[in-house]
């Protein structure tokens, strides 16, 4: 029991740790860059990276327009991290209110929020957002509300669960029969109950944010092409894979780990957050 | 005549990974064909005895020490296949909750048949003639067509019987009973126990009944063993034990329990509260002397260790013999003063109550949830409410905190009536009327402190209370309630469930309210705790001076606060008066019923098993 629980706190401490970094990294970006990330070095093209044979002035190698990739990654982790936070954000205030709304009041209302999510999911989330941009047109605002007008579902969804889990409880009766209005009562009483799995799922749609603005990059349809992207990086590394493997090998490893550290970071947070199974820990 | 004996357990310990111990030096044996009753309070670990015999042990608790013998068979020893074959053949199981024992998806001949094939009835045709005879046997009508039926269309109280049925299918030597009647209404607890009672003899089988209920335990078992702290207190005959008991636990928890007749005495109330499984392995005394009445100073350094005090009858205490000296506190003078008062707070005159349904093709079907009710109370007159699931009860605390609208008749509340439903006369009217809720889990918002709990109400009204004049509220109901000031900044969660009631009734109690409606406030109560809630409450009636209507199941409990019962059946008030006019003159047949049940119905079992 006592080694699970130790095991916990080492992925939450571990993912912690990495998030910050990526966000520090984003934030940072323009003062850690060696190199501007649209400077071009067109006498040293496609460089592998230093420990693969490449020279120490591109750590990380170039591309085929000779950009630093490492000066690329950093811009691209403050596209990544920028359109995640806010996509997140947007989507969980949309999905939260929502999912308020239907689970507290339940009858006609719920049944209408319900069906508008189902409505909604029975699209394929990376065409529908394709096609939100296609229609937007591109650029990193556009992303976000791309990525905000998809994903509110999955918030609405799980949360309205929640919130259904909490009106039956006699403490929302109690906090009725005293007076308190609608509003109040969802407040002071709903929301702090739901807030550990508001905290996870707006952990774990960091990520995902993370993997659809990738996806949009590379399919060109997502921020304009001056400003650095991971997709984006995938995208012109791809036809010269056979001769230099880690111009695409390193954004998706980057990608990889943000996302996993999201993922970790959502689940370990839901476990410290809950009090519940905090009591099952200390038993 | 010598009986041979099922179940022989000897010095079992059951521990901790980090060595604290949850039970110690546990004896009992079971000799065929007799119940052993074990009784215990929430925490006691009464039901961790049943879990090592059916090698449930949850998770990082291991038999540290100690044996098992079943029949001869060392049961600790054996491998897991060969034991795990002997559960639901030789070892029969009744569980606590029938209506989560079974699955919900698969028909009850289903999950009958598969019982039954696994204990050696091979063709399908045999299994169903066998599962209609036990039916048949523990009295279910129609047996037939109960088998095609789903868990969710029968009651608690007939699941229970498919469970007993199941459970003695296979002529089992031992069936384990975990607080088998808990969750059912009190007229079929009764005969629920006279069921098992019945087949125990038909079966010859022995019975391990766990239970938090001494007059139950009285009235089914044969010999009773009381659990305290992991450990045996007291063991001997059931009759002497619940009369005569030698050792002040037991002494305890028969004064603590409210009784249905002889002289109504104050209940006693026991100090703290039983000691964590880390704090008793640290005890170097006696685990009770804390709380013990008697205690010297040899209890809280030496262990008294169990032995014979009287003939079949072992109790584990330095001093046996001070039991019988320890007496419930002296009744207060002018016991039960009337202190009701002349003014009517709440009257309701030929109160209806009726639900519509819509069936899927819309058509509307009525239901009745209260026919007629005529009745009132007074200020500060303390009214029980009797009657069992679906009599109304819940239906009428509804209508009185304005939850829902009453269909016709007339309903007053401190001088609202019911017909004026505007949002204001709703707020006037419950600050005058709390309603104190049945689990106090469910009720207090485990992310609120109980500071903040007890004063919610106030969050509600216009104009804000500075900090620390809330602060100095919360501290007074409180103290008010009898909690010590330090929980203030505590989580429900760091509560135990006796302070949580005690928080739940102080945030009710934070508007002066005239009328308390308490819904089954002490039913999921440990015996010890609910006689500290009911001479609470009785107490706080001498001082604030609120009516109280309180809706239990358990007559006892009403006897022992209110003033006058009302007895609720199918919608209807069938009968009220004072306490003991209704209870020991019951005229309607329910109320005799119910009476009957409370009492405990004279037991054919013991009176023929004993020749």
């Amino acid at each position: 029991m006592k080694r699970f629980a130790r095991l916990a706190d080492l992925r939450f401490l571990l993912s912690a740790a990495v998030v910050v970094t990526i966000v520090l990294v984003a934030i940072l970006a323009p003062h850690i860059v060696p190199y501007e990330p649209n400077d071009q070095d067109l006498l040293n093209i496609l460089m592998p990276p230093v420990f693969a044979g490449g020279s120490p002035e591109h750590l990380l190698g170039t591309d085929s327009l000779g950009r630093d990739t490492l000066s690329r990654l950093i811009y691209g982790a403050r596209t990544a991290m920028t359109v995640a936070i806010f996509a997140s954000t947007g989507a969980m205030l949309v999905g939260s209110f929502l999912a308020n709304i239907a689970g507290y009041f339940g009858g006609r209302i719920d049944w209408a929020i319900s069906r508008m999510v189902e409505i909604w999911l029975s699209f394929p989330p990376v065409v529908l957002s394709m096609l939100l941009i296609v229609g937007l047109g591109i650029g990193t605002d556009k992303v976000i509300l791309a990525i905000i007008l998809v994903d509110w579902t999955r918030f609405c969804r799980v949360l309205r669960t929640e919130v259904l889990v909490a009106r039956r409880q006699d403490y929302v009766s109690f906090a009725l029969l005293a007076g308190f209005s609608n509003s109040r009562v969802i407040l002071k009483e709903v929301l702090p109950g739901i807030f550990p799995m508001l905290v996870t799922l707006f952990s774990l749609q960091m990520g995902i944010s993370i993997v659809v603005e990738a996806i949009l990059s590379f399919v060109s349809m997502g921020v304009p092409s001056d400003v650095p992207a991971w997709g984006q990086m995938i995208a012109d590394a791809r036809i010269d894979i056979y001769s230099a493997p880690w111009g695409v090998a390193l954004p998706i490893l980057t990608i990889f780990v943000a996302v996993l550290s999201f993922n970790v970071l959502g689940d370990s947070l839901n476990r410290v957050l809950d009090p519940r199974s905090k009591i099952a820990h200390s038993s | 005549m010598k009986h041979q004996n099922v179940l022989v357990i000897g010095g079992l310990e059951v521990s901790l990974p980090n060595g604290h111990r949850i039970l110690n030096g546990i004896d009992l044996t079971i000799e065929s064909g007799r119940i052993l009753g074990v009784i215990g309070e929430s925490g006691a670990g009464k039901s961790m005895i049943g879990s090592c015999i059916a090698d449930t042990l949850p998770a990082g608790l291991r038999i540290s020490r100690g044996s098992i013998d079943f029949d001869g068979l060392p049961l600790n020893s054996v491998t897991a296949k060969s034991r795990r074959a002997l559960l639901g053949r030789d070892i029969g199981f009744i569980p606590q909750e029938p209506m989560t024992a079974l699955n919900p998806s698969l028909t009850i001949g289903h999950q009958v048949g598969r019982h039954l094939a696994r204990i050696g009835f091979a063709s399908a045709r045999l299994r169903e003639e066998c599962a209609i005879h036990l039916f048949e046997e523990v009295g279910l009508d129609r047996p037939k067509e109960l088998l095609s039926n789903y868990p969710h269309q029968l009651s608690g109280g007939m699941l229970q019987r498919v469970l007993i049925a199941m459970a003695f299918a296979s002529n089992p030597k031992l069936v384990i009973a975990d607080e088998p009647t808990t969750a059912l209404d009190v007229t079929i607890q009764a005969k629920v126990v006279e069921l098992i009672a019945r087949m125990v003899e038909n079966h010859t089988t022995s019975v391990l009944f766990i239970t938090h209920d001494l007059r139950l335990a009285a009235d089914l078992c044969d010999e009773v063993a009381v659990l305290y702290a992991g450990r045996i207190v007291e063991s001997g005959a059931a009759s002497t034990i619940i009369r005569e008991p030698l050792h002040p636990y037991s002494r305890c928890l028969n004064l603590a329990a409210p009784n249905l007749s002889g002289p109504l005495r104050p209940l006693l109330i026991l100090p703290r509260t039983m000691p964590s499984a880390a704090e008793r392995t640290l005890m170097q005394g006696c685990e009770f002397a804390p709380r013990c009445p008697v205690a010297d100073t040899i209890c809280a350094t030496q262990k008294p260790s169990i032995g014979l005090v009287a003939q079949d009858h072992r109790s584990a205490c330095h001093y046996p013999e001070r039991s019988g000296s320890i007496e419930p506190p002296p009744a207060r003078t002018g016991a039960l003063p009337d202190v009701a008062g002349t003014d009517v707070i709440l009257r309701a005159g030929g109160l209806q109550k009726t639900y519509a349904l819509h069936d899927w093709m819309g058509r509307v079907r009525k239901v009745e949830a209260l026919r007629g009710l005529d009745f009132d109370v007074r200020d500060r007159e303390f009214v029980g409410v009797v009657g069992e699931s679906g009599s109304g009860k819940s239906t009428l605390t509804k209508l009185i905190v304005g939850l829902e609208n009453v269909t016709t008749g007339r309903l007053d509340v401190a001088g609202h009536s019911c017909e004026d439903r505007s949002a204001a006369a709703l707020r006037a009217m419950r600050q005058k009327v709390q309603l104190v809720f049945q689990d106090p889990q469910s009720a207090l918002n485990p992310r609120r402190t109980v500071g903040s709990l007890v004063t919610q109400g106030l969050e509600a009204q216009s104009g804000r209370l500075s900090g620390e004049a809330r602060q100095a509220i919360a501290q007074e109901l409180l103290a008010k309630v009898m909690l010590p000031p330090d929980v203030i900044d505590r989580f429900p969660d760091q509560l135990s469930g006796g302070q949580k009631q005690r928080v739940n009734i102080a945030r009710a109690l934070c508007f002066s309210p005239r009328l308390l409606v308490a819904d089954e406030i002490v039913s999921g109560l440990d015996v010890s705790v609910q006689a500290q809630i009911l001479e609470l409450l009785r107490t706080l009636r001498e001082q604030a001076g609120f009516a109280l209507l309180l809706i239990s199941h358990d007559l006892a409990v009403v006897r022992h606060i209110c003033d006058r019962a009302l007895v609720m059946f199918k919608g209807e008030i069938v009968e009220q008066g004072p306490v003991e006019d209704v209870f020991g003159n019951p005229r309607h047949d329910y109320t005799k019923a119910l009476v009957a049940a409370a009492r405990g119905a004279p037991s054919s079992h013991k009176a023929a098993g004993r020749e």
